[in-house]
């Protein structure tokens, strides 16, 4: 297409709208050869429609999925952003949304499409389709209990239960923890259909966090005795494996690098790694990620931390911060768990569980959300700024409100209960909420999972997960990001009077009931730790947290495994020493390779 | 080289500025604190001319000014090297070495640059304060006077001789000269823009004796004690004072009113600045007033206990802590430690660390990752009775020179004070108590500059000090 009829449109030179169902034949035309799988031909008939009307809706919509169809991304994100923001009815124009909402799902963009979904949803709250696709976008982007008020909707608007729909809703349910519901809708949803392999591997994943490996093996194993080339079951299988420390049987399960996507060299490098064959391991995530920055672009984006960073800096200062009002002390106390990513959060949220009048919220951290409503409710501009709307009057009391809306999420997880005292939360992004939990909860306790840095960047190169800013992308990238990471910490704790403790992940796996012992007498938490507590020694909890599925003993093994690797490759960690080297001896590891 | 040379020598197109021109630029740059800008013209002056003494004199004090003590030292020593009779390099010198801490280098070059120049007040000037930092305070007496004989209105001179006098405990003689401390530059503004005289100890009739908040808050606090005295000479005086002394000071007994502008002072017969009233009072060694004048309100001791509870961990002993002054202090660099250097404090497991610190300093409190759990306690602490009412809920403080210590001391809280080899006057020398306040001890260098060793003693003597009770404490 013409760059003046594509990227250098003129909109205020475009044909009135109401002129476009002149060409709807031609473009009908046009819907005809695309569904006929004439591609070229479709697309030279729209390219003639779009010259004369750049706005033609239809036209637009073929050129979409013709887009669609050759993978070519950005350009159907573009068109399909077009289609949205055209003028017409309510309804088309909803659909509009929905279907670019759609699109931007299938590829991963659950943020991206948050907006687009709400729009559409703004304008048919009584369509199913939408309201389940809110509920996709919901669960995704982290709003978990609110994907499930979606789904819920969705289901009761459809005429019949749909095994789709309450398969999504099961996952819903899985990553809130409640696996016993979890289960008992993946019954009905996979009776209802049973093709649905991503079903059947949510179904799996639940039995492995019951407890029940047993069954989940079965499940998996059923399933790909039905679909054995299904990659992501078999991806699964393995990944069940690798929980029940079998390495040999991953690296027999996935075969040899040849044709492996990403996530499944990831998970060999894994199983090198148990098998103390540390090289392979190394040259198992260096495919990974070389696969995935050549094939899916998948590069490191510091721009919109490092200016987060920089305007969360200027903002909470001691002077700032010290005249903004706080909250009084609420129902429960939360324990508010700090670490970057495989730091070991997980494992001492794991064995505060297990304490009396403790629960865990996992990675459920409503501060992000509320952070963002400070700015709605004040009308005071962008977050943090807009916290100076608190010194008015009429927002004195908003600290309060906040914490019981952070109270109300608690309550709704099923944490907040009679007995529970304490509520562990350790959501990723807690580093950027320290000055909102010091107005939200004054004294409450901050523990901070520390881990060599080394072992981190190890434990991160590994895992397929996803991070800010695509932070997983290499283990240069990791480091930037732990240095943007620690310098926020280290930031907020020089500015605010936090009640702060920090616990190396290195003294809790090796001595746990010691470090829970001193975590208990700091937080001020009443009863006994028992003697030998191990990650999976004692009851499970519920809500069940989505990491316990993979709990397993604690490891002392996991302490300082840089050291073998180095043994092994002494350049290893060369690209990310400069980097890593002021924080390994501000964090005092430096002593640690002393001894 | 000449001017005209250097023209000559000149490649076509090049702009050519006179030397001394460019000298004088550099040196307005460097007085004009364009660091930056002084330190590009100065490489490129050395570039063209590298044995230039007074190009190569010049970036060493650019070189100074930007922090490379180091390169500075070279520059300057070459210069010296390459016009060893030039009185001006050595008396700079003496100045830069002092900043390294070369105490013994920088006495060498103030008695080369005495020598030198014999008539020059300044250069005098100079070794007098290398003479205090290394204790020699007779000498330093001795060659204050001396640039008080070339140059009588020298109050920096005048004030030097005091201070010496001072830590020598010869305060009589010490006051007078202390007198000059108001023409000193940074004094400008301190004192009301009047014709009425100083008070000189005479009885004036009430509310007619203006007393004025003068130097920092710790003068204030510690001469404060002597508000009684004068206001039994002269009842209910006015006391001028900022407003974050204020609430302290009005816990003295005997003032009229107090203001913190001086438009608000009233009509008055005559001034006295409070760090004016020791000389009056005729204070010693031996008759200092009894500390105890200060003491926070209980209700805020309670809430910070209650606070305190909660952010500290129980059963370890609270240790209060202040690491850093005032950086546009004249001794900042002298008095303040980094929080890192207290690392044998962070290294027990029965303390609890509570920095009552303020200021940019606190920052530091982020990278801390000691034993001892460390409550960053600074940005909660909105004045001094807020740092009463904590110092009343710890064990002990423990601090370097400013005004915190001054609160410790006024209320009778325990604390421990590290001090420079050449402290402040006021902590005289050789002792480890002090008449000012007897509940601060006072933990010296034995090398200046070098606090090795001094918190190691603190440590060792945190068990057996004198502590204060609190409602948190166990035994």
């Amino acid at each position: 297409m013409r760059a003046i009829r594509c990227c250098e449109l003129d909109m205020a030179a475009l044909p009135l709208q109401e002129n476009a169902a002149l060409l709807d034949t031609q473009a009908s035309e046009a819907a005809k050869l695309f569904n006929e799988r004439k591609y070229a031909e479709a697309e030279a008939l729209v390219q003639k429609l779009l010259d004369v009307m750049p706005n033609q809706r239809n036209a637009l919509r073929v050129l979409f999925e013709i887009r669609k169809a050759q993978n070519k991304h950005e350009a159907a994100a573009a068109l399909g952003r077009r289609l949205a923001a055209l003028p017409g009815a309510a309804n088309v124009r909803a659909q509009a949304n929905t279907q670019y909402a759609q699109y931007l799902v299938a590829q991963g963009r659950h943020e991206e499409a948050l907006p687009i979904a709400a729009a559409a949803l703004k304008a048919m709250p009584k369509d199913a389709t939408v309201q389940h696709l809110m509920g996709v976008v919901l669960t995704e982007t982290g709003a978990v209990p609110e994907g499930e008020v979606h789904y819920r909707k969705a289901l009761k608007l459809l005429p019949a239960e749909d095994g789709l729909v309450l398969a999504n809703l099961a996952w819903n349910l899985k990553l809130q923890g409640r696996l016993d519901e979890a289960a008992e809708l993946y019954e009905k949803a996979l009776t209802l259909r049973p093709e649905n392999r991503r079903g059947v591997g949510g179904k799996a994943q639940v039995e492995f966090g019951r407890g029940r490996q047993a069954a989940a093996v079965a499940v998996l194993d059923e399933a790909l005795g039905k679909w054995g080339d299904d990659r992501t079951l078999r991806l699964l299988r393995a990944m069940a494996d690798l929980a029940m420390r079998q390495p040999a049987a991953v690296l027999e399960r996935l075969g040899a690098t040849d044709g492996l996507m990403g996530p499944e060299i990831l998970v060999r490098a894994q199983a090198f790694d148990q098998l103390g064959q540390l090289p392979e391991a190394a040259n198992a995530w260096a495919n990974a990620r070389r696969m995935q920055r050549e094939r899916s672009g998948l590069v490191y984006r510091p721009e919109a931390l490092q200016a987060r960073a920089a305007a969360y800096k200027a903002y909470f200062t001691a002077d700032r911060v010290q005249v903004l009002p706080r909250a009084r002390p609420g129902a429960f106390t939360p324990v508010f768990l700090l670490g970057f990513p495989r730091a070991g959060t997980g494992l001492l949220e794991q064995l505060l569980a297990q304490l009396p009048g403790f629960a865990g919220a996992d990675e459920f951290a409503p501060l992000s959300d509320l952070a963002g409503q400070i700015a709605r409710l004040t009308g005071g501009g962008g977050y943090p700024e807009a916290l100076d709307e608190l010194l008015l009057g009429g927002n004195l009391d908003l600290p309060e409100r906040l914490r019981a809306q952070y109270e109300e999420r608690r309550a709704r997880q099923g944490l907040a209960r009679p007995g529970v005292n304490f509520i562990t939360d350790r959501g990723a992004l807690n580093f950027w909420h320290i000055g909102l939990f010091k107005l939200l909860y004054p004294e409450a306790p901050v523990i901070h999972v520390l881990r060599h840095p080394y072992d981190l960047m190890l434990s991160n190169v590994m895992q397929d997960r996803k991070l800010e800013g695509n932070a997983q992308a290499g283990m240069l990238a990791l480091a930037h990001y732990y240095a943007l990471h620690a310098d926020m910490v280290r930031h907020l704790r020089g500015q605010l009077t936090l009640r702060y403790m920090p616990v190396r992940y290195e003294d809790l796996v090796t001595d746990p009931e010691l470090v829970l012992r001193e975590v208990l007498g700091f937080i001020g938490g009443a009863g006994a730790v028992p003697q030998g507590i191990g990650a999976n020694s004692g009851q499970v909890p519920h809500p069940l947290p989505a990491h316990f599925a993979l709990r397993g003993p604690v490891r002392a093994a996991g302490a300082f495994r840089h050291r073998a690797y180095l043994a092994a490759m002494p350049h290893l960690f060369d690209e990310v020493r400069d980097t890593l080297a002021p924080w390994i001896e501000e964090l005092g590891y430096m002593e640690e390779a002393a001894r | 080289m000449s001017d005209a040379q250097q023209a000559n020598a000149a490649p076509p197109g090049k702009q050519v500025v006179p030397l001394s021109e460019a000298l004088e630029k550099l040196s307005r740059l460097e007085q004009e604190n364009k660091l930056a800008e002084a330190d590009d013209l100065a490489k490129r002056m050395l570039a063209a001319m590298p044995e230039h003494p007074h190009i190569l004199h010049l970036s060493g004090i650019v070189s100074y000014r930007n922090g490379r003590v180091e390169e500075a030292i070279e520059r300057m020593e070459k210069a010296q090297a390459l016009s060893p009779d030039a009185p001006l390099y050595p008396r700079n010198m003496c100045e830069i070495y002092r900043g390294a801490g070369r105490l013994d280098d920088a006495v060498r070059a103030g008695y080369r640059a005495v020598e030198l120049a014999p008539n020059d007040a300044r250069a005098h000037f100079n070794l007098a304060l290398i003479l205090y930092e290394r204790l020699e305070l007779d000498e330093a007496v001795r060659v204050a006077e001396k640039a008080i004989e070339l140059d009588p209105e020298y109050p920096e001179a005048h004030f030097e001789k005091a201070e010496a006098l001072l830590l020598a405990g010869r305060m009589k003689e010490g006051w007078e000269s202390y007198e000059w401390r108001f023409k000193l530059k940074q004094a400008e503004g301190m004192l009301p823009k009047t014709d009425k005289p100083q008070w000189d100890g005479q009885p004036l009739p009430p509310g007619r004796l203006l007393i004025i908040g003068d130097q920092g808050f710790g003068d204030c606090i510690q001469f404060g004690r002597l508000i009684p005295w004068a206001a039994l000479l002269c009842p209910q005086p006015v006391v001028a004072c900022s407003a974050e002394l204020m609430p302290l000071l009005r816990q003295i007994p005997g003032v009229g009113k107090f203001v913190s502008r001086w438009e608000d002072t009233g009509e008055y017969d005559a001034y006295i600045p409070l760090s004016g009233l020791p000389r009056l009072a005729g204070i010693g060694t031996d008759n200092v007033p009894p500390a105890g004048y200060l003491a926070p309100p209980d209700a805020l001791v309670k809430e910070w206990a209650a606070k305190l509870d909660l952010l500290c961990p129980k059963g370890k002993k609270r240790i209060a802590l202040v690491w850093a002054g005032r950086p546009t202090h004249k001794n900042d660099k002298k008095r303040t430690l980094q929080l890192k250097q207290f690392a044998p404090l962070f290294a027990r497991e029965d303390i609890c660390i509570v920095t009552v610190q303020k200021g940019d300093p606190i920052a530091q409190t982020g990278s801390y990752y000691g034993r001892a759990p460390l409550v960053n306690l600074g940005p909660e602490i909105s004045d001094f009775i807020d740092t009463m009412a904590v110092l009343r809920n710890v064990h002990r403080l423990v601090t370097i020179d400013t005004s915190v210590a001054h609160v410790a001391g006024a209320m009778g809280a325990p604390a421990s004070l590290v001090l420079p080899k050449a402290p402040d006057w006021r902590w005289l020398l050789g002792r480890e108590d002090t008449p000012w306040y007897p509940s601060i001890k006072l933990y010296r260098q034995e090398q200046a500059y070098d606090w090795s060793g001094v918190i190691e003693r603190v440590v060792a003597e945190l068990q057996e000090a004198q502590s204060g009770a609190y409602p948190g404490m166990e035994a």
